[in-house]
């Protein structure tokens, strides 16, 4: 862990609370105001918000404007995330240096989903670094002022870095071993992938030990049936239990849009209150919700945590 | 071994629109390995040029003289060299290398300015046989295969990671990228187990040095192989490889002996 403290989130961290962060992603669009509005809407919720890089390699608003819009327009702390499959270490470097201009004080360092898999599928890919070498990278500019080619670096940023981590990843142990390892490389804080079932995360647990840095696991309150299904067929790593599915289908059914809503609504905090009670029971120090365009289900799962 | 397959038939046409008198050059490298320069080949390339209203002149180069290999190769060029002057193009059955050494031969050594067209799409470097293949290698200049298993990742990675395995594996341990195709760190991650060496994947690797992938990229030995020696020298490699007994495994023959 870094010795000095520059966010709101690590601060929380360090005061040993639960944590809650949120994630907004900005659009394929010239304009952030629907992202700036969804922070307005998570603001309290929270204590930070995850601002997406062009996620599956769909090419949206740069992540690092988004950041530091919601930042300045909605006061939300942002954790701005930053993925290798666009950049070589040159442009990361500019963007790490351009990010602490704009008072952001966290980064996520993502690999990033192969181009491939988003909607530009002939661009060229990058992967000049990974996950673990820009989190090294990062804390290299924070902590000692210098490059990876050990060039210097007048008034370096002050922020921190944190990694991913997919507890539901095929070969888990494998998974374990390059969590632990961009810990070492120096990443202060963990975000998971989104987890459903709590034999997921115990399994995870067990198998990464004690790491040292706190881990956020995230959970994806579906607001429909569809978000669910799109989450169990198209994201690696995540199966969505068949009954938590099954029931979401059947809201379909439901003609009056608020009457659907209010079933939605129950779906998710009986389901995950089962969830976040088991999740309390862990070393998890606090919970990623994913709920993107689905601010009114966190006050409800926060109540049974706190 | 550089991999290859024909080009559409339609796009060499495309190519040779217009152009009246071709000649088509094989090798007797790669492309003969893979079929798409060799003599049969390039025998098959004239019919169908001769279909078309074209007048073919072949060169065949036998096996062993690679279109690339320009001191060799070059011996069929001159002796050809009255058919490429007059030509209207000439149609290389080779690599991309084959294609611009050729190329580059004619335009400085021969003075012959000539459409030079490729008949192949080349597929780089790969490894295996006797049908399979698969590319394990990019020849980047930095060899990082003893920090990591005797795999390299920058090749066999969909996204060339020193530090995997990313979050896209699937279920199967393949990866996201390719159903098809295996995660390269769940095969490192395999054999370091087998090996013992599970520790080492807590190391971080440096980024790859891309520094030596400087392009085009040249290269000088001190002196050519002298080939009368290494072809004689190789003569008792050759018997042992004929009298050769039919291939068993090592472990299976200890088990029979056991």
């Amino acid at each position: 862990m870094a010795k000095e403290v520059y966010s709101e989130l690590m601060k929380e961290v360090e005061k040993g609370k639960f944590i809650w962060t949120g994630e907004l992603e900005p659009e394929k669009a010239g304009s952030v105001e629907s992202v700036v509005q969804a922070a307005k809407d998570l603001k309290g919720h929270v204590i930070a918000c995850n601002v997406t890089d062009s996620p599956q390699s769909f090419a949206t608003l740069s992540s690092l404007v988004a950041a530091y819009k919601i930042q300045e327009e909605a006061g939300m702390e942002a954790i701005y995330q930053l993925r290798c499959s666009d950049r070589n270490r040159i442009a990361l470097l500019s963007d790490v240096l351009g990010a602490g201009v704009m008072g952001i004080k966290n980064i996520l360092a993502l690999t990033g989903d192969h181009v491939a898999l988003g909607d530009t599928p002939d661009a060229k890919p990058v992967y000049d670094l990974d996950s673990t070498t820009l989190t090294y990278m990062i804390r290299k500019i924070v902590d000692e002022g210098k490059d990876l080619a050990g060039n210097e670096i007048a008034e370096p940023p002050k922020m921190h870095v944190g990694a991913a981590g997919a507890p539901g990843a095929a070969v888990l142990q494998a998974e374990a071993y390059k969590v632990k390892r961009k810990v070492k490389a120096g990443a202060e804080f963990i975000q998971t992938q989104v987890v459903y079932l709590p034999e997921v995360l115990d399994k995870f647990f067990k198998e990464l030990g004690d790491l040292g840095v706190p881990i956020l696991v995230g959970i994806f309150p579906a607001k429909s049936y569809g978000a669910a299904k799109f989450f169990d067929e198209a994201v690696a790593g995540v199966d969505v239990p068949p009954d938590y599915l099954k029931d979401l289908e059947k809201t379909k059914e439901i003609k009056d849009k608020e009457k659907r809503k209010e079933e939605v609504d129950r779906i998710n905090v009986e389901y995950f209150t089962g969830f976040l009670e088991h999740l309390k029971d862990t070393p998890a120090a606090g919970c990623h919700m994913m709920a993107v365009g689905y601010p009114r289900i966190i006050p409800e799962l926060k109540k049974v945590v706190e | 071994m550089i991999a290859q397959e024909q080009k559409p038939m339609e796009e060499i046409l495309g190519y040779l629109e217009g152009k009246q008198k071709i000649v088509a050059m094989g090798c007797g490298g790669c492309a003969t390995f893979y079929q798409t320069g060799d003599k049969k080949a390039v025998n098959e390339m004239a019919e169908k040029l001769t279909k078309e209203g074209k007048e073919v002149t072949k060169i065949i180069l036998p096996l062993g003289i690679s279109a690339c290999e320009i001191d060799l190769s070059s011996v069929f060029l001159e002796k050809n060299r009255r058919a490429i002057e007059s030509c209207d193009a000439v149609l290389v059955q080779s690599c991309g290398e084959g294609v611009q050494v050729v190329r580059e031969y004619l335009d400085d050594k021969m003075g012959l300015a000539k459409s030079v067209y490729p008949a192949n799409n080349s597929m780089g470097n790969v490894g295996g046989g006797p049908t399979d293949f698969k590319e394990t290698c990019q020849g980047c200049g930095e060899c990082e295969l003893g920090k990591i298993a005797g795999i390299c990742p920058l090749t066999a990675c969909g996204k060339g990671l020193m530090n995997g395995p990313c979050g896209g594996v699937r279920e199967d341990g393949k990866c996201e990228t390719d159903p098809e195709k295996d995660c390269a760190w769940v095969k490192i991650y395999e054999r370091l187990e087998k090996l013992g060496e599970l520790d080492k994947l807590l190391e971080m690797r440096e980024p790859h040095a891309w520094s030596k992938m400087k392009r085009p990229r040249t290269f000088k030995i001190e002196k050519p192989i002298s080939l009368g020696r290494t072809i004689f020298g190789s003569i008792p490699g050759y018997v042992s490889f004929g009298l050769r007994k039919p291939f068993t495994p090592r472990h299976e023959e200890k088990a029979e002996g056991e």
